[in-house]
């Protein structure tokens, strides 16, 4: 039921303004689809982070499997400065990759696993990147060289209300949760397809730890179970609620 | 299987090999049973819980805190639900059970005791993640002993009493659950602890405090069952941050015949497989070749002076 772990080699790491570029030679592994999210631990595994980090890559190929990482604690030190990386996974749900026009929304490290549905979205794609300060913005060019990029304090949203309506396209969007709250909201009073990615702490990564809970369908839920990736109206409060 | 050096048994079960996983560290619907030898079930309750608000982990040094607030669908829930896939599982099925009141527990125990594919039912009186009910339950000989004399009528399946660490005397209580009817002990529930978020200075688990596990709690687990063992004579599953082979060995050393893997099965959950392929080996560096060998070995010879200093700390 649940995949083997795999141990990779890390081909490089590149620092890409504020954020960190970690890419691991494929050998092989499954890469699944975007969305999806791996379970990633330093080898060897590092005495100050004991537990795996959740992380979605960024794009995948045939010989490379890249992650974009906000390096800020033990966890994601020790993976920039790894050698080897063990990698469980693909686990969870990932994007449905619709054909027609995309609407791709990022907030902060969010923006993450966008480059990867920019390949290979089938449709005609247009990219919204929040960023706190322009530190962040330089990964923007990675995602996608036509991205239309806003700083703090202008909340992505605000090009994408300009967006909206856009009949016949589906949104997808990862970011802070009251940026998911507010690109959901947006969709549903357009009527617009929507699809997010969420994002929690999580120690498994395969429903054994019942740590990442967030709000899906007006109850806790296991992400790593019911997502990351959800329609947007499961994420919004039931009416009356 | 009965040839395997590494086959054992517990009240009465059989089991492939010593190794189990600890109740709420793996939901075995989700994710299969990796290699275990039986599979403990997260605590069921009377009532269905959502569980505590996020954040509900954090890393810790060596481990990691959990407030999960014994998030389950209730007995009903499970008993309809959840039960009649576990049944299919293939190794033993040992369900945990958590209440507010004895009478709680007993219903619980009477229904899931009923169903044939339940091997043993574990009493978990030391959740610290719920400021009333079963905690408070396993912290007080009187009420221990009393629950399990409540839940003795109920059933004919073994019953084992879930120990926290976070207690004055675990020897006390253990006495009680034996005292009351208890068939075996599994011990360490997680100990309780507090993680405060770097930025806020506030508490980083949404419950406020919440269960320490992993390595981190390896020594006061082996105290644990140690004092546990030596007052009672039961059987004790033990577990607390074991992670290899020689850990299994250690906690058998302590008095645990059968070992449970949590926290390390979160990072690795290939870990129980991995641990059953190492013990014939690292038995062997001992000059034995089953865990029954090893068994209370740290019991041996220590002068009953030196046991009353240690409980007394």
């Amino acid at each position: 039921m649940l995949p083997g772990s795999r141990s990779l080699e890390v081909a490089r790491v590149e620092a890409v303004g504020a954020y960190t570029l970690l890419v691991l030679r494929r050998d092989g592994a499954d890469a699944g689809v975007p969305g999806q999210f791996f379970m990633l631990q330093a080898q060897p595994e590092p005495a100050d982070a004991y537990l795996p980090r959740a992380l979605s890559a960024a794009w995948a190929d045939e010989h490379e499997l890249a992650f974009l990482l906000d390096v800020r604690g033990a966890g994601t030190t020790a993976l920039a400065a790894a050698e080897r990386v063990s990698l469980l996974g693909p686990l969870g749900h990932g994007f449905e990759l619709r054909d027609g026009p995309a609407i791709l929304v990022g907030g902060g490290i969010g923006a993450a696993i966008l480059p990867w549905l920019v390949r290979r979205l089938p449709g005609p794609v247009t990219t919204l990147l929040g960023f706190r300060d322009q530190s962040h913005a330089v990964c923007a060019p990675l995602i996608d060289t036509d991205a239309t990029v806003v700083l703090e304090p202008t909340y992505v949203t605000e090009p994408l209300a300009r967006l909206l309506p856009a009949a016949g396209s589906c949104v997808y969007a990862c970011g802070p949760d009251p940026m998911l709250q507010a690109v959901a909201a947006l969709c549903a009073e357009h009527g617009t397809r929507c699809q997010l990615a969420m994002e929690a702490a999580m120690a498994c990564g395969f429903g054994a730890c019942y740590g990442c809970a967030v709000r899906v369908d007006g109850e806790w839920k296991r992400l790593c179970i019911e997502g990351p990736v959800l329609a947007a109206e499961r994420i919004l409060e039931p009416a009356g609620a | 299987m009965p040839d395997s050096p590494l086959a054992t048994s517990i009240c009465g079960i059989e089991l492939e090999h010593p190794l189990v996983n600890g109740s709420g560290t793996l939901d075995a619907l989700a994710a299969g049973t990796l290699g275990l030898a039986a599979f403990v079930t997260k605590t069921v309750t009377l009532h269905p819980r959502e569980g505590n608000p996020p954040v509900r982990i954090g890393e810790t040094p060596s481990g990691m805190v959990n407030s999960i607030g014994l998030a389950n669908p209730g007995l009903d829930g499970f008993c309809d639900r959840h039960l009649p896939r576990l049944a299919e599982l293939g190794v033993p099925l040992i369900v945990s059970v958590g209440g507010w009141s004895r009478e709680e527990y007993a219903i619980a125990v009477a229904r899931i005791g009923a169903h044939p594919a339940v091997r043993a039912i574990e009493l978990n009186v030391s959740c610290p993640n719920v400021e009333t009910g079963c905690i408070s339950i396993g912290t007080e000989a009187a009420e221990t002993r009393a629950l399990l004399e409540r839940c003795r009528g109920e059933t004919d399946r073994p019953l084992l009493t879930k120990l926290s660490p976070s207690v004055a005397d675990v020897a006390a209580i253990a006495t009680a659950a034996a005292e009351g009817g208890s068939d075996g002990l599994v011990l360490i529930n997680t100990v309780r602890g507090m993680a405060i978020d770097r930025a806020t200075l506030r508490p980083l688990l949404g419950g406020g405090g919440g269960g320490l596990s992993g390595p981190a709690v390896k020594p006061a687990a082996l105290h644990a069952i140690f004092h546990a063992r030596a007052a009672t004579d039961l059987p004790v599953i033990g577990m607390g941050g074991v992670s290899s082979a020689q850990d299994c060995i250690e906690f058998a050393a302590a008095g645990a015949s059968v070992v449970a893997v949590g926290t390390a099965l979160f990072r690795d959950p290939a870990l129980a497989a991995r641990i059953v392929a190492d013990l014939p080996a690292a038995l062997a560096g001992y000059g034995v070749s089953t865990l029954d060998d090893v068994v209370d070995r740290a019991h041996r010879r220590l002068p009953q002076a030196l046991l009353e200093v240690d409980a007394n700390g």
